[in-house]
């Protein structure tokens, strides 16, 4: 019970952070997403030591235990785009396939490369 | 409102079973997503409920996404101090990464000979849904098409990103997070978290920089893709 409470209450806290990162993004006029701007300023504050890991690490965890949850009901709007990816069918799947496959070697291969120099 | 905590109910029950097929045979094709929205979308389908009757269910399934997100600082904080040690090799491979998304993309969508405005839409299918509705809006594209391909490349990612990364023999836990995170976004991210958490913690920096990175340089990629 205590537990709940407590998660609730560290829930209430980040929800804070996002809405009042959101709406700093709005005041400012920046081209950045609210939630971006959210996790930046959680970790500033985290290393700054106003907030303290005690104070989310519960509903931090919790949620990001479950992240992959929230792109389930965002995945079932592909079904409305069934008609261009139809139209243009092969070019927007070789577009997409390639333009992850390319980035996501050269990332992981670099960076390995990189760390292993690092390290040796 | 019967329809909508069906919907709640149908999604629910995809996350839950397949999430537990998933944590018990660990195969890659058993992606939560990919799989999980299959078959909420099948459910729908065989009912005869129209995705506008979806709509409402997902802005409250999706409600705590924000938040979600803005713990992503936890893991971050965790690991610190690899990430100020590894800052060079995290920034260069990140950016490598989200200008390489963008070209390929761009340049691929242009030689098919799509619309300008699809163009525009598909260059920053690899980050989070809100940085690529501003990116689009900004550069003339179609929000919601922008959005279509970041799930689109999202739920490619996190279905074959992590069977790819073996398969090239990419190891590093640090590499594999920023390689899925760079790549497809929060989806990345959330199978990167399923992997471990340096990986999430890596991988939810790479979502961060790679927003930040195609913001910057999405205005070099409209000038050499010819699309100003």
């Amino acid at each position: 019970m205590t537990q709940t409470l407590k998660a609730l209450g560290q829930l209430a806290l980040l929800w804070a952070i996002y809405l009042g990162s959101t709406w700093l993004v709005g005041f400012l006029g920046l081209p950045i997403p609210g939630n971006v701007v959210g996790v930046v300023l959680l970790f500033s504050l985290l290393c700054l030591g106003v907030v303290k890991l005690e104070y989310v690490e519960l509903a931090a965890d919790l949620l990001l235990k479950h992240l992959v949850f929230f792109f389930v009901p965002i995945a079932v709007g592909l079904m409305e785009w069934g008609g261009v990816f139809r139209e243009y069918g092969l070019t927007l799947a070789l577009a997409i396939v390639l333009s992850a496959v390319l980035p996501l070697l050269a990332v992981g291969g670099l960076t390995q490369l990189l760390n292993a120099r690092r390290r040796a | 409102m019967s329809t909508t905590l069906l919907c709640i109910g149908l999604t629910l029950a995809a996350y839950a079973g397949v999430r537990a097929l998933y944590l018990r045979y660990r195969h890659p094709l058993l992606n939560v997503v990919a799989l999980g929205a299959g078959l909420v979308i099948a459910a729908l389908l065989a009912l005869h409920i129209p995705y506008a009757d979806y709509v409402p269910a997902q802005k409250i399934m999706t409600a705590l996404l924000g938040p979600a997100t803005v713990g992503l600082a936890v893991p971050l904080y965790r690991y610190r101090s690899l990430l100020l040690r590894a800052a060079p090799a995290i920034l260069g491979s990140v950016a490598l990464g989200a200008v390489l998304a963008m070209l390929s993309a761009g340049g691929i969508a242009k030689l098919g000979g799509l619309p300008q405005d699809v163009v525009v839409s598909i260059l920053p299918k690899g980050v989070s849904i809100p940085f690529a509705v501003e990116i689009a809006q900004i550069y003339h594209g179609i929000p919601a098409l922008a959005a279509a391909f970041v799930v689109a490349t999202g739920t490619l990612g996190s279905l074959f990103g992590g069977w790819l990364l073996t398969l090239a023999r990419v190891r590093d836990p640090m590499a594999r997070g920023l390689a899925l995170g760079t790549v497809s976004h929060g989806q990345g991210t959330a199978t990167a978290l399923m992997e471990g958490e340096q990986q999430g913690a890596m991988a939810g920096l790479a979502m961060i920089l790679a927003g930040i990175c195609t913001a910057g340089f999405a205005p070099l990629a409209v000038l050499l893709l010819g699309l100003g």
